[in-house]
């Protein structure tokens, strides 16, 4: 167990499975206490809070839909009356509804918006008044590279990470004053449920074999770097947004000599 | 708790980024000092930190209609009223009633709010709340 979060309470968004979870269990080993929200997934929820505390940390599982205001407001009142505080708050719940822009039915671009970004402000906004009350908060918000670059089929969530890399921005301006830090992780490839559509055809290896680094990133990777950010390590940095994406998004096109 | 005068007084000079002596009792917040509104939201954090009295960014207008009717305030062109302008001279003494009735637009009323104004309306909360 690590020390650089002692004292500190985080909830974690979305964090019953996938980077969620990493991150969890990642911000609990740093000695931080963790609300594990979930929306549907109880039971793995409260496996993550059972791995925390066999560990010798501190754990609740608070269930709610980010997407609602009035559930984000739930979660994070429940997570200071449970765990005594609240410092840290990692946006990491999103959805995936690929299809192409053609295709597309309208609601799937509001779903894929409501939940990815919504939960995002939701969580954020409801997180204000303890956070400017006590001048001490940090935000993590969980991107993609998607929301910086293009890909075929992923117009509605791109664009859902897109406007989270906006807000991420124009957060850490408006906070920073406060003493609030919002910061935003942009993930590449990651082998987790909402991604399993892409690995279906051949393991993935299409898509791998165009990362510089020729692999995936483990959930672990992505999540050292949401606790990196939510750390004193991270203290002057606010508005950034980092790329963890094995080289994806530093290149044209494949990268082969042409 | 702090005393109200001094912890007002830092609030404002710290979320100004001012110096000490630029910040007297009968300065602006607005005008004087160009506090826009998230300066607004940072002074009454920080009064909240060192004093322990809340106040919302949207009571400090509530405070300063002290309760009278949006239609009876100011008329329909948004000017304020002869009652309007006699409630604004009990909660900020230093203004004049007989120039701002008829004259001072209802949006332009917190521009005219003053950091004593504001040490005032703390201390209202102060008392109210023991």
């Amino acid at each position: 167990m690590g020390i650089k979060l002692q004292d500190r309470v985080a909830l974690v968004t979305g964090a019953s499975r996938g980077i969620g979870r990493a991150i969890a269990e990642g911000l609990a080993r740093e000695g931080a206490a963790v609300a594990v929200n979930y929306r549907s997934s109880e039971a793995q929820a409260q496996e993550v809070v059972d791995a925390i505390t066999s560990e010798g940390g501190r754990a609740v599982a608070i269930g709610g839909d980010v997407s609602e205001y009035a559930q984000a407001q739930v979660a994070v009142a429940q997570t200071i009356e449970q765990l005594g505080g609240l410092h840290i708050v990692v946006n990491n719940a999103g959805i995936a509804k690929d299809s192409l822009v053609y295709n597309m039915d309208p609601t799937e671009w509001l779903d894929v918006m409501k939940v990815n970004f919504g939960g995002t402000f939701n969580c954020t906004k409801s997180a204000l008044e303890q956070f400017m009350s006590q001048r001490e908060g940090v935000i993590v918000n969980i991107s993609s590279v998607m929301g910086e670059r293009g890909w075929t089929g992923e117009s509605n969530y791109a664009a859902s990470k897109g406007a989270i890399n906006a807000f991420t921005r124009c957060c850490a301006v408006e906070f920073a004053r406060f003493g609030i830090r919002v910061n935003a992780v942009l993930p590449g490839f990651a082998p987790t449920d909402m991604v399993a559509g892409l690995m279906e055809k051949d393991g993935g290896k299409g898509i791998s074999k165009q990362i510089p680094l020729k692999q995936f990133a483990t959930v672990d990777e992505v999540a050292s770097t949401a606790v990196f950010l939510a750390g004193p390590d991270a203290s002057h940095m606010t508005g950034a947004l980092l790329t963890v994406d094995g080289g994806v998004s530093a290149q044209v096109g494949v990268g082969k000599p042409l | 708790m702090a005393d109200v005068e001094s912890a007002v007084k830092e609030a404002v000079v710290e979320a100004l980024a001012l110096d000490d002596d630029e910040v007297t009792p009968d300065s602006t917040l607005m005008d004087d000092l160009g506090a826009e509104s998230i300066d607004l939201l940072d002074i009454l954090f920080r009064i909240q930190k060192s004093t322990g009295v809340k106040i919302e960014a949207s009571d400090l207008g509530d405070y300063i209609q002290g309760g009278i009717p949006d239609d009876e305030f100011s008329d329909d062109n948004q000017i304020i009223t002869a009652k309007g302008a006699e409630q604004l001279h009990k909660v900020m003494p230093q203004t004049d009633p007989s120039e701002l009735e008829g004259k001072l637009n209802a949006d332009e009323v917190i521009t005219l709010f003053t950091v004593q104004n504001l040490v005032e309306m703390v201390k209202t909360r102060t008392s109210a709340a023991v």
